[in-house]
């Protein structure tokens, strides 16, 4: 795509501990383009968040970015100094949370937590920052806004919370917002609701959205692309419409088939057997080899690498060239 | 209904959310009441799966509680198998008791982690005096195990090596020592990733029809609920809105709250179907609106719901308590 706005390239985040080290993170490359919703899928420990908190330089300590490169419009932000990467945190990159409780401060209004926001990013006076600040609650779909500003996070519902954290993150115009498990905590109404609401700005505006979640549901629902991760690494990356439709990883097709959906009537979900490798004991070779339907001899000691196919990424043997089926 | 196992009638329950009395008295303030359950009445028949779904605060998990006698209800019967259960004296509530069991919706919190899991499994089985003789409980043990799909080696660790879908098995396997007849299963995969969900489904599935069991599943995810459910109860504010077979209320949803949650559901098919935006959000149950606790939402909603509160009522085979499906009416 042309106007790609976030590159990831063969980023690993490692945890060094006592037992050696965890590579949490294992060569993932993905680009954003201005304008896209970009959906993460994964099941816990597959390396989402993670891959998240390395972009926004956010890792804790004693886990680094041990390789690979991350640049947003062109420049490399993964080796910024802190007080550099400052400046982009808030400012070019914004981010939303799972839980909106603690995501905002409880002794402060909103009021003061989103003008301390805008004018850390901006040259604005007190008041019109309060003024920008009502503009970002009505955007963001709160009603009678110039009048809850002043409200304490408790006096807000979960949704109405988790609106006032995406208008939080839309203080400063970032050019990508970073939003992991945005929905989870909340009920499917409100969902709906939330997922509108990112649709919107992200057409509007032109920010790229990197959504983070374990719903599928979610992704088909508001992404334009999706990333499927399995144990820190990429499985697939294509079209929503193609990967939901037709995948082609087996992790993928498993994943898909265990879903229960609305529309079809099943007697048994397609059941993927095990569960996801502790990051302690990553299988030699394909890390879904010991689960996978269709894996041979070659996928127990090579680790398959993306390759395009069919309009999408699959890092899987079987479309390896030169591999009979 | 004469097949039913478990029958609800005007079940209710109240909470006193009031400040203490001090602040009340300086505050003139008056007692606070939240009523989670509200005059809400369904049955369960042999070997079905009833289904509760609702958003949070909508009183799902309070009526499981209810149900297996974890909190008293505040008004209303709760019969099971003919027996009331409010009025047992502890000796005949403490063998009825053995006949249902629960399913929580946190593994990591139901599970003693002091325990290994033989004792967690075996503790049912020695609790109601089931084990026969002494000698027979590990071979139980070893027996239910196998039956969750976990190998009898398993029973001599302790929870905390397993996983989230590992420790609701043992969950299920604690849950069946006491051969019940009925379990409640209170979110029993909310807490876990969807191909684990998929085994869990899957495995209480075969479960059923092994052992015969009926089944309240509680969940707010209404794709899992029709994968599961024979029959559904939809709440909303602690009341039965509708109660209809799975099938019916999928294809055929009558209540209005019921059609919204349903277009909220995101759409796996990517039919690119048009959504009709969802207005508004659950009110404060302590303080709910007048007459139909729906019509502040409610597209359909006129004068009488606004004042009136309605009852369930059957239209076919779907029992509904909604103005607007009475009158047969589809705009205001």
């Amino acid at each position: 795509m042309s106007d790609v706005l976030l590159s990831v390239q063969d980023l690993v985040v490692e945890f060094p501990t006592r037992k050696g080290i965890l590579t949490a993170v294992d060569r993932i490359s993905f680009d954003i383009s201005r304008g896209e919703v970009l959906g993460v899928v994964g099941e816990s420990g597959a390396g989402k968040s993670m891959t998240g908190s390395a972009i926004i330089g956010l890792i804790e300590p004693p886990g680094h970015i041990a390789g690979g490169s991350i640049s947003l419009a062109g420049e490399r932000i993964d080796n910024l100094p802190r007080d550099a990467m400052r400046k982009v945190r808030g400012k070019r990159i914004g981010m939303v949370f799972q839980d909106p409780l603690t995501s905002l401060n409880p002794l402060y209004t909103i009021a003061e937590q989103l003008i301390e926001t805008i004018r850390t990013h901006m040259k604005l006076s007190e008041s019109a920052a309060r003024a920008r600040a009502i503009e970002l609650l009505d955007e963001v779909g709160i009603p009678a806004a110039s009048r809850r500003i002043d409200d304490y996070p408790h006096q807000f519902s979960g949704g109405m919370r988790q609106r006032v954290v995406i208008a939080l993150a839309l203080c400063a115009e970032p050019e990508l917002i970073i939003a992991d498990e945005p929905t989870t905590a909340l009920d499917v109404s409100v969902q709906s609701q939330i997922i509108d609401v990112l649709k919107r700005l992200c057409s509007e505006h032109r920010t790229a959205v990197m959504l983070i979640t374990h719903d599928m549901g979610v992704i088909a629902e508001a992404a334009d692309r999706v990333a499927v991760l399995y144990a820190g690494r990429v499985a697939e990356i294509g079209p929503v419409k193609d990967v939901i439709k037709d995948a082609k990883h087996p992790y993928t097709k498993g994943l898909m088939g265990s879903i229960p959906t609305l529309m079809q009537d099943s007697d048994r979900l397609t059941q993927i057997p095990g569960s996801m490798p502790r990051l302690t004991d990553i299988p030699p070779g394909c890390a879904f080899s010991p689960r996978c339907p269709k894996a041979f001899a070659r996928c127990f000691i090579e680790q398959p690498g993306c390759k395009v196919h069919d309009g999408r990424d699959v890092a899987c043997m079987l479309y390896d060239e030169g591999t009979a089926l | 209904m004469t097949d039913a196992l478990v029958n609800i009638e005007n079940l209710s329950r109240v909470f006193d959310v009031s400040k203490p009395w001090l602040n009340r008295v300086l505050e003139r303030e008056e007692k606070k009441h939240l009523i989670a359950v509200n005059d809400v009445s369904f049955n369960i028949r042999k070997g079905e799966t009833f289904a509760l779904v609702g958003e949070s605060g909508s009183g799902k998990s309070t009526i499981a509680k209810l149900i297996v006698g974890l909190i008293k209800p505040s008004g209303g019967q709760i019969t099971f198998d003919g027996t009331n259960v409010a009025t047992q004296g502890s000796a005949s509530m403490r063998q009825l008791r053995s006949r249902f069991q629960m399913i929580f919706q946190d593994p990591f919190a139901s599970l003693n982690p002091r325990w290994r899991v033989k004792e967690i499994i075996a503790e049912p089985v020695r609790t109601f005096g089931l084990e026969g003789n002494n000698m027979n409980w590990e071979n139980r043990v070893d027996q239910l195990l196998e039956i969750v799909g976990m190998s009898s080696r398993d029973g001599a660790k302790f929870p905390h090596e397993f996983s989230g879908g590992q420790r609701q098995r043992i969950a299920i396997a604690r849950a069946l020592s006491a051969q019940p007849e009925f379990i409640v299963c209170d979110e029993p995969t909310s807490a876990l990733d969807v191909s684990v969900q998929a085994q869990i489904l899957n495995l209480m599935r075969d479960l059923q029809d092994e052992f015969g069991l009926t089944y309240l599943f509680i969940s707010h995810d209404l794709s899992v609920v029709r994968h599961m459910a024979s029959r559904i109860g939809v709440l909303y504010l602690g009341r039965l809105v509708e109660v209809a077979e799975g099938k019916t209320l999928f294809k055929d949803p009558k209540h209005p709250y019921t059609k919204m949650l349903l277009d909220a559901v995101p759409d796996l098919e990517m039919t690119g179907r048009q959504r009709q935006p969802v207005e508004g959000e659950i009110p404060n149950p302590i303080d709910p609106p007048s007459g139909c606790t729906f019509h502040p939402r409610c597209a359909l909603a006129n004068t009488r719901c606004k004042s009136e509160n309605p009852s369930l009522t059957l239209h076919g085979t779907t029992e509904t308590a909604c103005f607007a499906v009475e009158d047969g009416r589809t705009s205001v």
